[in-house]
């Protein structure tokens, strides 16, 4: 499987951030509070290495849940992504409450905190799509947020083994809390090639367009 | 063709469809009754034209990128709690009703359309207030339950260690009488340690002569549902015999029952010696522990109204001993005390145990006989006296004897009350004296060394 340049992989998130910002503004303006969402690292992983790994970044016995958000995009050209938004449950909760200025205590997420959150996973992956559908110039049709509640363990379960994952580990800070998340896009075989395809033809063009050298 | 035009009438949730230019082109029946107006109306305008102003903007933000990018979007109550204006239907047009709307495109043959979908969060936001109010109330129950759970914690090691300083034994028992707590100092006096006597009733370690007395008076206060206050004698395990008083108050169970007492028991064994010995020193003669003058008059009485009741006899000596100044000059008064207590423990010996014997005054002794009103038995008693008063005393260095006179009055024949009765027992043991001096008796004589 190819990767990106590095060239490409800091062009990408730069792409992100960009979008990223545009959602942080969105989310400020909803819940009028300064909030700020940045992404420092992109890269190209297998499920098995993405489940090993978030697997690994918990404390031995932890049983923290994990708050899901799935879109379902897909564009002309048979190319399919599920978008997926990560967030540790309790730390995605506490935000949640914030926003909505309730920190009342329940175990358990409530359905209008469910909304909300699926509100917050669309307006961040809708950013993101927005990224990448500058790189397609073509059309992605997104179906509505599903908010799930999973261990790391059954996390892509429904997922095929064989998927490839675009991560993107993002930041999100809102007063003195601070969040760490990741954004995922989950192609199957053909549509990352079509993906990668897409980018460095991107790029070349950009690059040409500015007249620098690959 | 039916089916589709009915649907989005018969769907339990608002459907407004836009065209690619922005105009409605559905506007369920949902959506007519919580806007007040109809589908006729508002066709083919704008959702601006249609709302007016005052709609959340972001909804034509969202709208646009559904029909630009083809995007979904969800607005939740909880970040836009009332984007449209949309009313309870029948409820005037008052309070905005809470709205959950989620917008998706639809590719349809006239080009790009977007669907809004609004669902009527009312019912859910009362819900979950209420659920999240019942949640804080709970955790306000449990931070006031562990606190009184640390402050009964606290209390109960308040109580544990008074209890283990308290000088009294502090106990607590159910209605049976079982112990269920047993301080230190409770353990100590009754012997036992509370494992030991935790299934048995306390009264049943005591001696089997107290026990009636006691679990009757321990049953009156669970039945009256007072005070239980006694005293007792216990023996315990190591034999030793003590007074133990205790003293308990009544607890109650939630059915107002009476479930125990919880008190205290205090050795009382050494007051009760005292007592007992004060008691026996004001009614007795320090010298030869016979009963004294006042006592012995306070018998006589009740002897004389005994007598009385039942038409009985009895007799009423005066015994006095001859020449005992002349020991007590002679010898001292070391001897004049040996020879008195000698004397008293010979009469005592010489008379049944019924018969009272009392030191009347200084070498005076008066004795009480029940039921004893024939000569015959009294010239007995009277020879039986007279021996034994007139035996050799060792003085140690040497011996000694005394004689005594002795008076004689009968009860009824000399009289019926207590004094004229003394009267006369005093005048016939000065005549007896008198009697026996001129009869120049050795045995009334001044006392003659041996």
């Amino acid at each position: 499987m190819r990767t990106f340049s590095e060239l490409e992989m800091d062009a990408l998130t730069e792409a992100f951030n960009l979008s990223l910002g545009e959602a942080a503004s969105t989310f400020s303006a909803i819940v009028r509070e300064e909030i700020e969402l940045s992404v420092p690292t992109i890269e190209i992983v297998s499920r098995e290495e993405l489940t090993g790994r978030l697997e690994s970044a918990q404390p031995a016995g932890a049983t923290e849940r994990l708050c899901r958000i799935n879109q379902h995009f897909c564009a002309a050209g048979g190319f399919q992504t599920d978008a997926l938004l990560l967030f540790p449950e309790h730390g995605s909760l506490e935000i949640v409450r914030r926003m909505l200025g309730d920190d009342t205590a329940i175990e358990h997420i409530t359905e209008l905190e469910q909304d909300a959150l699926a509100e917050i996973g669309n307006i961040i992956i809708n950013s993101c799509m927005s990224s990448l559908a500058s790189l397609f110039g073509s059309e992605m049709h997104g179906s509505l947020p599903r908010v799930q509640s999973r261990t790391v363990h059954t996390l892509l379960d429904d997922k095929a083994a064989t998927d490839v994952i675009l991560v993107a580990r993002i930041g999100m800070s809102m007063a003195a809390h601070n969040l760490h998340g990741f954004v995922l896009f989950i192609m199957d075989v053909p549509s990352i090639e079509h993906f990668m395809d897409r980018v460095s033809r991107y790029f070349k063009l950009q690059l040409h367009d500015t007249g620098e050298r690959v | 063709m039916d089916c589709c035009h009915l649907l989005p009438d018969s769907v339990d949730m608002g459907l407004i469809m836009v065209d690619g230019e922005g105009r409605i082109r559905l506007w369920n029946r949902w959506i007519e009754e919580r806007t007040g107006r109809l589908a006729s109306q508002v066709r083919g305008v704008t959702l601006a034209e249609a709302f007016g102003p005052h709609v959340d903007p972001r909804i034509a933000l969202v709208v646009r990128e559904a029909l630009d990018f083809g995007w979904s979007a969800r607005l939740s109550h909880a970040l836009h709690p009332m984007p449209l204006p949309l009313y309870p239907p029948g409820g005037g047009q008052v309070e905005r009703m809470k709205q959950s709307i989620d917008i998706t495109p639809v590719q349809g043959e006239g080009g790009p359309r977007c669907l809004l979908q609004v669902r009527d969060v009312t019912e859910t936001v009362r819900r979950e207030a209420l659920l999240k109010q019942q949640s804080r109330q709970l955790r306000l129950d449990l931070l006031r339950l562990s606190q009184a759970q640390v402050e009964l914690q606290r209390s109960e090691m308040r109580f544990r260690e008074l209890a283990r300083q308290a000088p009294a034994g502090l106990f607590e028992a159910d209605a049976e009488a079982c112990c269920t707590f047993l301080n230190e100092r409770c353990e100590q006096i009754l012997g036992h340690s509370l494992e030991n006597v935790a299934g048995t009733p306390w009264i049943n370690l005591l001696p089997v002569s107290e026990q009636a007395r006691v679990r009757a008076i321990w049953c009156l206060a669970v039945a009256s549902a007072t005070r239980f206050a006694e005293e007792f004698r216990y023996v315990g395990p190591d034999g030793e015999s003590r007074w133990i008083r205790a003293e308990a108050g009544p607890q109650r169970d939630g059915n107002d029952r009476i479930s125990g007492f919880v008190g205290t028991l205090l050795d009382v064994t050494e007051f009760h010696e005292r007592a007992t010995r004060n008691e026996f020193r004001a009614n007795h003669d320090g010298l030869t522990s016979l009963l004294n003058r006042d006592r012995f008059e306070r018998h006589l009485r009740a002897a004389i109204s005994g007598a009385r009741e039942v038409a009985d006899r009895m007799a009423l000596l005066f015994i006095d001993l001859n020449d005992f100044k002349g020991i007590n000059d002679t010898h001292g008064h070391h001897a004049g005390d040996t020879v008195l207590k000698t004397i008293a423990a010979r009469v005592r010996r010489v008379l049944r145990s019924e018969d009272i014997v009392a030191r009347y005054g200084g070498d005076e002794f008066a004795v009480l006989l029940n039921g004893t009103g024939d000569p015959e038995t009294l010239d007995a008693i009277l020879f039986k006296l007279h021996q034994a008063v007139g035996l050799p005393i060792n003085l140690g260095h040497c011996h000694v004897r005394v004689g005594c006179a002795i008076g004689v009055s009968i009860y009824p024949d000399h009289g019926s009350d207590p004094l004229s009765l003394l009267t006369h027992a005093d005048k016939a043991m000065y005549a007896a004296k008198r009697a026996r001096y001129a009869k120049n008796d050795p045995i009334a004589h001044p006392s003659a060394q041996i």
